[in-house]
């Protein structure tokens, strides 16, 4: 962090000026840094805390050492959770990010100013709606018998998907959805960076007779690496909590085959009152997270020098 | 010249393709709403409608008239999305005054304590907030989903970054003048923050009105519920034959959000990507 030069105390009572603006200083950070470490800061070691506990509700929380981690590394039940919630993250992100690249390269040209609103419209609206809502939609469009996806495929005539009742294409279902309702946000970024990259050298490129692939692969990609870069790490981030869209699509069905973590801290902390274990699977997706998020700190790094 | 016009109609013929994939993103919205209008004895009849068959509002009414306390749930969401919106305007602009204009021992390690909150996901604060809500009686009151988001580290830190990026003269010379801090931040800081408002603002309304994984914890009664939570439960309570029910009840529980984005578009992109950029 760079001091922040601020409103200097010039005057001729410097140390008095010093202390009122301290004190003031104090005053304007505390309701936000009261409801902070109340609602934050406190939470989150408490969970630390009790992620070494065996917690019951009379006799309090009791101290069981690393039981809780050794439980979720050799129990068969909680790996297939951790993989699962990997497997989503690898593929929504893979394909959030590719398809908003694409998207974005497609619509990165001149237009009216109508269709321009168009687009925003119909590529941005998903990203704002609670997946808790669209969730419930696409859950008739993916139903077997009375889906709306099936009903076309039988009158194309192709065979009819079980796209959420069958435990190998439950997570393809929702992997689907979850592009089509986030993909706009990586487009928007892609949008402003391929904004940024020089017209001159484009034109230059032009005017030698690069072709496109060319031009996309010596021009652009390294231009915009760094936010694809962010993209993932961003998109990686939002995955491994993937939580509402397979509630509602299949609520971890059929089986295990699409339950998250954060479906099974719920499931563990509040259905079986695993109070202790349920933060253990927490602090553990919460370094998930911060690993992601630490990759993100260097890349912005890369970011900001160019 | 024949490069130039023939650069003209693949722009053309990608734009083509493009609307025709923006349609279909829209699918989804189109058919919610055309459903919510179906007479209920239709609701499964395929074809499906994508376009409103009719614009009768039996069904609306039908949801209104159930024994789900739809309203109340509609007004516990716009009360927390209100009352959080609110609270995030007043606490993170105070803050972001001080962490950006005054000097205080102390101050950037503040702002970095609150800058590692960027850092934890819900799933890892929820289950003591609900123990502790189960100890002081604020589970299952749609307050308590409220006050645990009356500040955000995002909000303190968009708008310190925006202030920081506006001229401070103007600042410096009421405290010459003698001002207090409280005039300086009214009278001069906080009508040059505007636009950073609006943005945080909008993010903070319509983040709060789709929490689903902190509601479906915290409130659990139907009084209590919020509509994200509400909606999944319509599903099941409802069953098979109300679909178009259901998706009556759902085109209002949309609607706001909707609405403020037909209306300030530009302003909801730059918000909503902004939180997103923002290590």
């Amino acid at each position: 962090m760079t001091a922040t030069p601020s409103i200097s105390a010039s005057g001729n009572r410097p140390s008095e000026l010093k202390r009122a603006q301290a004190r003031a200083g104090y005053l304007f950070i505390l309701p936000s840094f009261a409801l902070y470490l109340t609602f934050v800061l406190a939470p989150v070691i408490v969970t630390f805390l009790l992620a070494f506990t065996y917690y019951d509700a009379i006799d309090g929380a009791s101290f069981v050492g690393l039981d809780n981690f050794k439980r979720f590394f050799t129990d068969g039940r909680s790996l297939e959770i951790f993989w699962n919630t990997l497997r989503f993250a690898f593929f929504a992100v893979t394909f959030n990010v590719g398809v908003g690249l694409a998207l974005a390269l497609a619509l990165n040209r001149a237009m009216p100013a109508f269709l321009l609103y168009f687009f925003r419209l119909a590529f941005f609206l998903p990203v704002i709606i609670a997946a808790a809502f669209v969730s419930i939609v696409w859950g008739y469009f993916y139903g077997d018998d009375l889906g709306i996806i099936n009903y076309y495929l039988i009158r194309l005539g192709i065979t009819p998907v079980r796209w959420l009742t069958s435990s190998s294409t439950a997570m393809m279902s929702i992997i689907i959805m979850d592009v089509w309702k986030n993909t706009g946000f990586f487009m928007i970024i892609f949008i402003a960076a391929l904004q940024g990259v020089p017209k001159t050298i484009m034109d230059a490129a032009i005017m030698d007779g690069a072709s496109y692939w060319r031009r996309f692969s010596r021009i652009i990609l390294p231009w915009i690496s760094p936010v694809i870069f962010f993209n993932i790490v961003y998109a990686s981030i939002g995955a491994m909590q993937v939580y509402e869209s397979i509630v509602i699509l299949t609520s971890g069905g059929p089986g295990d085959s699409t339950r998250s973590m954060s479906i099974y801290i719920v499931e563990e902390a509040f259905g079986s009152f695993e109070i202790g274990y349920a933060a253990s699977v927490s602090v553990i997706l919460t370094f998930v997270i911060l690993i992601l998020t630490s990759l993100q700190l260097i890349a912005s790094r890369r970011w900001v020098s160019y | 010249m024949q490069t130039r016009s023939r650069q003209k109609w693949t722009d053309r013929a990608i734009i083509a393709v493009m609307a025709v994939l923006g349609v279909f993103m829209l699918l989804p919205f189109m058919w919610l709403f055309s459903m919510s209008f179906r007479p209920v004895a239709d609701a499964y009849k395929m074809p499906p409608s994508f376009l409103p068959p009719t614009f009768d509002f039996t069904n609306y009414r039908a949801v209104l008239a159930s024994e789900i306390p739809f309203l109340q749930i509609y007004w516990n969401s716009i009360q927390i999305a209100v009352l959080v919106t609110v609270g995030q305007l007043i606490t993170c602009t105070l803050a972001a005054f001080a962490f950006a204009r005054l000097d205080f021992p102390g101050r950037d390690s503040l702002f970095f304590i609150m800058l590692v909150g960027l850092m934890f996901p819900a799933q890892v604060t929820i289950i003591p907030i609900y123990l502790g809500y189960a100890e002081t009686g604020l589970l299952n009151r749609p307050i308590g989903l409220a006050l645990m988001y009356l500040t955000s580290s995002f909000g303190v830190f968009l708008v310190r970054q925006f202030m920081r990026s506006q001229p401070k003269a103007l600042e410096e010379a009421a405290l010459m003048d003698g001002a207090g801090y409280f005039k300086i931040f009214f009278r001069i800081s906080l009508p040059q923050l505007r636009p950073a408002l609006s943005a945080l603002g909008i993010i903070t309304f319509t983040q709060t009105w789709n929490y689903y994984f902190q509601a479906r914890v915290l409130l659990e009664p139907q009084e209590s519920m919020t509509l994200p939570v509400a909606m999944d439960m319509l599903r099941g309570f409802m069953g098979q034959g109300n679909l178009s029910m259901v998706m009556a009840a759902m085109s209002m529980a949309v609607l706001p959000v909707i609405l403020i984005f037909l209306l300030a578009q530009k302003l909801v992109i730059e918000g909503v990507t902004m939180s997103g950029i923002k290590n």
